[in-house]
């Protein structure tokens, strides 16, 4: 390819594809001024071109059909298995124990654990939410062994929430290391690509009422049930995140003993 | 998602130009291209592709399309191709609209590999780099695929070469 007195293939066709570097390129329009043949298959070559333009070209500016929509096919999939998937992959965070009604009681300030709790929550919010490539370590459509996993791990059974009533599907979850302990990581993700992650470490606390604070641009709600303590942690106006975090909490108490 | 969405929408035309010269045929063409999108939809709820959208685009579509093929061999079924996969505005003459029909045909006959690789740089307009990285080879090989399409389609259409037969 480099040899200057004579042109391969791999030159001719790079240089009709536009590929070749300026200097090589005047190299190779030299040579070819005497080269006939060589000027005969380009110019057949970009012929070829020139027909498969006329042939296909035009398909590109057709209109599209409704069917290869790529917002249909995705509201299809969200109203289709998408959705039982995440049914089926299991739902609510519970406690083998049920856990008692607290909603109601009101919302107070947080105290100095509780401050250490939901800084850890933020912290894991902030790091993994931008993450592309690998924002969970198991992904939602594996429900079911993310529920177990985190289980074992947290020594407390799970149940994952179902948040797709509210609009958020499971992303999926991580274990991190916590204060003393272990911690669950679950994001959820609206369909406009907001994410939400619910942090839950084991708790032998009280249950507690939600808390609600903000900082950063970041609203973070927690509580502890009977044996987990929860942070609920997301850039939304904070009515929106507490609504969230009623429906982590209301899908306890329908969830089944497991 | 709708970010996501928006951004492969704009990619739907180039996809349906290449599915339709890949296959020859209008339905299978866009059938491939719903496949790829649904398939590129289900990843994207979890693993976002990093880099740009077509090569990735166009390489699910690629394996999906030599899956199918694959499947084909194995039940074959009657198949049409569109002997001229559309109708001018301005009818050409019989001997421009035989070119196209001819060289229709012969991009047909090609290897699936070197269809694959001509289609990428010659009608998509990729670079080298950008069509290689979509069928996972080397460049050299895809200038070898390239060069050895362009001659095999000259020899075809023209019958300066090989005949027919002996190209697959």
């Amino acid at each position: 390819m480099n040899d200057r007195n004579t042109i391969s293939e791999a030159d001719l066709n790079a240089y009709v594809d536009g590929e070749l570097a300026p200097a090589r390129r005047a190299a190779v329009e030299a040579l070819l001024a005497d080269s006939p043949r060589d000027r005969e298959r380009i110019a057949a070559w970009r012929e070829q071109g020139a027909t498969l333009a006329a042939l296909y070209g035009h398909v590109a500016d057709e209109a599209m059909p409704a069917r290869l929509s790529p917002h249909r096919l995705a509201a299809e999939r969200r109203g289709g298995f998408g959705r039982l998937a995440v049914a089926a992959a299991a739902v609510a965070l519970v406690l083998a124990g049920g856990a008692g009604g607290w909603i109601g009681r009101g919302l107070v300030a947080p105290d100095a654990a509780e401050t250490t709790l939901i800084g850890e929550a933020e912290a894991a919010h902030v790091l993994y939410t931008p993450e592309v490539l690998h924002p969970v370590e198991v992904s939602g459509a594996e429900g079911a062994h993310l529920a177990k996993w985190l289980s074992r791990r947290l020594d407390r059974t799970l149940i994952i929430p179902d948040l797709a009533p509210e609009g958020f599907s499971l992303v999926g979850g991580r274990l991190l290391p916590a204060a003393g302990s272990a911690a669950a990581l679950l994001m959820y993700e609206s369909d406009d690509g907001a994410r939400i992650t619910l942090y839950v470490v084991p708790s032998a606390g009280e249950e507690t009422a939600m808390r609600v604070s903000s900082a950063d641009g970041l609203t973070a709600v927690s509580w502890h049930a009977e044996t987990l303590g929860c942070v609920l942690v997301g850039a939304l106006p904070r009515e929106t995140l507490l609504r969230l975090a009623k429906a982590s909490y209301g899908s306890l108490d329908q969830a089944p003993d497991i | 998602m709708p970010g996501f969405l928006d951004d492969i929408e704009t990619l739907v035309p180039a996809l349906r130009r290449y599915a339709r010269a890949l296959t020859g045929n209008a339905d299978r063409a866009d059938d491939l291209v719903q496949d790829c999108l649904e398939r590129a939809i289900a990843k994207q709820s979890l693993w976002r592709p990093i880099g740009p959208l077509r090569p990735w685009l166009f390489t699910i579509m690629i394996n999906l399309h030599r899956n199918d093929r694959r499947r084909r061999r194995a039940a074959p079924e009657a198949e049409a191709l569109d002997v001229l996969p559309f109708e001018p505005a301005s009818p050409p003459s019989q001997g421009a609209r035989l070119a196209l029909a001819e060289t229709a045909a012969a991009l047909d006959r090609l290897p699936a590999e070197q269809r694959e690789a001509l289609l990428l740089v010659a009608l998509e307009g990729m670079s080298y780099a950008e069509a290689a990285g979509v069928l996972g080879v080397p460049v050299g090989t895809l200038m070898s695929r390239i060069g050895r399409a362009r001659e095999a389609l000259r020899a075809l259409v023209d019958g300066t070469g090989p005949k027919l037969r002996s190209v697959k």
